[in-house]
């Protein structure tokens, strides 16, 4: 009972609850959009996101930002994929490809920390270079012809429904969660984005924790990349440009707070399902799907807004509490004149 | 650094040895030698920028100290983090609570321990079981009241077994209940033989629970010893300044009050921060509002300069009602406030020194172009009158020492023509010459007609410039002082809430 109220009143609930409204609106309009078919093909092409969405989570709840995880989604889906159309097994490609997404975000978590960079820009420019990278790596070219085994792979589903892909997320994801939740390791990344000093004021390696939320986001992102390259098949220059913000507002609309502190890897994943359906929602709207990018801006900044009015709320209600608490409570000791 | 009649350092909980420590120019701590034995309370008070909370941090490993040694146990320590100094049983519960908002306040307890959850859980309950306390385990901990938090971060420090507990000032808001239940807690830990450094504005507390009592003072520790070897009288003492030679000499004639009406009168004014303030200020008159941090003085000057919600009462200037009207509205009335903190909220520090002067005076200068010769003149003008040292209007504000960039502050302040000033702190972390000359300016301001409301920590400043002073204690005046009354003892005595009229001539 108890449990269940909590269920309730998390705010995963709500994104949940926006998840389930969006696909009864489309279905009411075209109900072919609530075709089983058509909601497991949702569900499983939600994959890359979703993998963006957790890796970014740990860093979004230490009260940072990446947005290079685009380029190192990229990087690693270009590395990867020239290995294995070079014929290597594709566990070589998937540790070339985490090794791509470490270092990505231990260069990312030293300028933030030891640096002390503003994240935004540091990781910014990362991006600028990993992209770069990327042309470099590739002369500009496409990289094709990889194998059909390795293609096949992210068709692959069991009960001709759910892909393995999807199912193998979810799983990584809950563990990840339950990593987040249950150890100790991982509260100190909600305690770090909660209040920075109260936790290196009671022991917490500030530093090093940010540090590690950097390379969970690249290595999260790698992976993204790796079945970026199964999906899809074939690797341009500007592979994976601009899922960065489709995975803040995933984030952010899966209940994490920008400023740190709030939200689970549960919440990113309902977010990153509801992005990655927005296109195809266009589709059975009979909209354009060239509206995807705005639409998510626009749910992005809305989010943000609404979510800051409300902590700014907060905020000052607890300064006023405070001096409040400092005054007498009763009229006494007034002037003698 | 003096070892005679200090006690063996091997005795002692923690002992300190000729602690020093700078801040860029400024010098905090000069020299600090202080011991704690099992179960001693030892409170530590002083004024604002003593040095209190820089040592109790050297302590607890936030600041590194420049100079001397920590000893815990006889055994020299090297505190390089907050870390090192948990391991050994250090616990500082710090003024503003340090809580994690968007947790329960068990995990905020908890956090950090390697023990199991069922197992702590237990012992909390344990704990605030033999205090009597009573707070919701799973309430997140940014719906505590601010009392609420600080006991939920006292609890953190027992919980964690420490040896050694820092206290800053736990009941600046913490209410009586509370307050009596903290103290019966401190009798516990002493029985326990933990030791306390405790760190208040009220010498009253001092001795209900302090077995020990250090007086610091521009960063030296001025007096201490056992508790039961002062009296009130002693310790008040303590806070002043040895036989100041106070340049009386230029205090200015006494104000003739008979013709004069009010320019300024605040009425029953309650805000966030102060309550029920009473006050009026008269043309020419300089009148000082003391007290210490937290008192409520900010507040209460940034309330009337509309930066604040005003809850009631009435603040009229010059005959009409301007209570709660806009910051912009508040200056073309005539009163002007320069802030306590001119880096954050005084200074456009990467303009040159020409434009930061003139800046304020923009609207009056200029219709949409500006009109540069008035504004070249005005700063001209400032610069030669307050004695600005500057190489150039074209000098960079950022680049200019404290004093002269309080100058410019104040200067801008002026060039508006206010009827009312109002000085937050104008001296603070600003040498001597430049003091003076701040208290010149300031004495030109009365001379035309200027009425000035003087909010200082600094008491040998009021009492050298006031006409009339009032104390705020904890959000409400508590004294008022005509001008024969206004001494250091009085001031004193006052601010930390233990003036007696008969006690002090």
């Amino acid at each position: 009972m108890k449990t269940l109220k909590r269920i309730f009143k998390a705010r995963e609930i709500s994104s949940l609850t926006f998840l389930i409204i969006m696909f009864l609106v489309v279905g009411a309009v075209n109900p072919a959009f609530l075709q089983i078919r058509n909601l497991f093909l949702t569900f499983n092409g939600s994959v890359v996101f979703v993998l963006l969405a957790v890796g970014i989570s740990f860093v979004i709840i230490t009260g940072e930002i990446d947005v290079s995880i685009g380029a190192t989604l990229g990087l690693a889906a270009a590395v990867s994929a020239t290995l294995l159309r070079g014929g290597s097994p594709w566990i070589v490609a998937l540790i070339a490809a985490i090794l791509v997404g470490i270092g990505v975000g231990l260069i990312n978590g030293i300028g933030v920390t030891v640096l002390r960079v503003p994240s935004i820009i540091m990781t910014l420019g990362v991006n600028g270079i990993v992209r770069g990278a990327i042309y470099v790596y590739t002369n500009g070219k496409w990289v094709e012809n990889i194998p059909f085994e390795f293609k096949a792979l992210s068709q692959a589903s069991i009960f001709k429904t759910v892909t393995y892909f999807f199912f193998c997320t979810i799983l990584f994801m809950l563990l990840v969660h339950f990593i987040l939740t249950k150890t100790r390791q991982g509260r100190h990344f909600a305690a770090v984005g909660d209040n920075m000093q109260g936790a290196n004021l009671i022991g917490i390696p500030v530093d090093k924790t940010k540090v590690i939320a950097y390379i969970v986001s690249g290595i999260f992102a790698a992976i993204a990349g790796i079945v970026y390259v199964s999906r899809v098949g074939f690797v341009t220059p500007t592979a994976g440009n601009g899922y960065e913000m489709k995975a803040i507002a995933a984030c952010v609309l899966g209940g994490i707070s920008l400023a740190g502190g709030v939200g689970t890897v549960v919440g990113a994943t309902i977010g990153a399902i509801i992005m990655a359906s927005i296109s195809r929602v266009l589709v059975f709207l009979q909209f354009s799907s060239d509206y995807d990018n705005t639409i998510t801006g626009i749910l992005l900044i809305v989010i943000v807004v609404a979510d800051s009015l409300i902590q700014r709320r907060i905020c000052e209600k607890a300064r006023r509490e405070r001096l409040s608490a400092r005054t007498l409570s009763e009229v006494g000791g007034k002037g003698d004149e | 650094m003096q070892v005679i009649g200090e006690p063996p350092i091997s005795e002692t909980m923690i002992s300190l040895r000729g602690i020093c420590k700078c801040f860029s120019s400024n010098i905090v701590l000069k020299g600090i030698d202080l011991d704690i034995r099992r179960g001693e309370v030892v409170a530590l008070i002083g004024g604002n920028g003593a040095g209190k909370s820089t040592l109790m941090k050297i302590i607890m490993g936030i600041y590194q100290q420049d100079k001397g040694d920590i000893y815990l146990n006889g055994e020299k320590v090297n505190m390089v983090k907050p870390s090192v100094a948990l391991i050994h049983g250090i616990y500082l519960v710090p003024q503003e609570p340090m809580l994690f908002p968007n947790m329960t306040v068990e995990e905020n307890i908890t956090i950090g321990f390697p023990n199991k959850k069922s197992e702590l859980h237990t012992r909390i309950v344990a704990i605030m079981d033999q205090l009597g306390w009573k707070i919701k385990l799973d309430r997140k901990a940014n719906t505590l009241s601010i009392a609420e938090q600080q006991l939920v971060e006292i609890l953190r420090g027992l919980l964690r077994d420490s040896k050694i507990l820092i206290l800053d000032e736990p009941t600046s808001s913490l209410t009586f209940n509370e307050v009596e239940s903290l103290f019966k807690l401190i009798e516990d830990l002493k029985k326990k033989g933990i030791c306390i450094f405790y760190i208040t504005h009220r010498l009253s507390e001092v001795f209900e629970i302090a077995t020990h009592v250090a007086i610091m003072r521009d960063g030296m520790i001025t007096l201490k010893g056992p508790v039961s070897d002062f009296t009130k009288d002693d310790l008040v003492k303590g806070l002043l300044p040895p036989e100041t030679k106070m340049k009386t000499s230029e205090k200015s004639e006494a104000l003739d009050y008979t013709n004069l009406k009010p320019i300024l009168q605040v009425q029953n004014f309650t805000g966030y921060g102060f309550r029920d303030i009473n006050l009026e200020v008269y043309p020419g008159e300089i009148l000082g509002v003391a007290g210490v941090v937290g008192a409520g003085r900010t507040e209460f000057a940034t309330t009337i300069f509309g930066m604040d919600d005003v809850k009631s009462g009435h603040v009229i200037m010059d005959g009409e009602d301007i209570t709660g009207a806009s910051t912009r509205t508040v200056l073309d009335k005539g009163i002007n406030y320069v802030p306590e903190d001119r880096y954050q909220n005084g200074i456009f520090k990467i303009g040159d020194v020409g434009s930061n002067l003139s800046s304020a005076f923009l609207r009056k200068s200029s219709k949409f172009f500006l009109n540069f010769k008035s504004e070249k003149q005005l700063a001209d003008d400032y610069i030669k009158n307050f004695r600005i040292k500057v190489t150039g209007q074209n000098q960079v504000m950022g680049s200019l020492s404290g004093g002269n960039q309080q100058k410019v502050v104040i200067a801008r302040a002026l060039s508006t023509l206010p009827k009312v000033v109002i000085l937050d702190e104008p001296t603070r972390g600003i040498d001597a010459g430049a003091r003076g000359d701040v208290y010149t300016i300031i004495n030109q301001l009365k001379k035309q007609g200027v009425a000035v409301l003087l909010i200082s920590s600094d008491f040998e400043e009021i009492v050298e410039l006031s006409d009339r002073a009032v104390i705020m204690y904890q959000g409400s005046i508590n004294q008022s002082f005509i001008r024969e009354q206004i001494n250091l003892d009085n001031l004193t005595a006052a601010s930390f809430g233990v003036y007696e009229e008969d006690g002090n001539e």
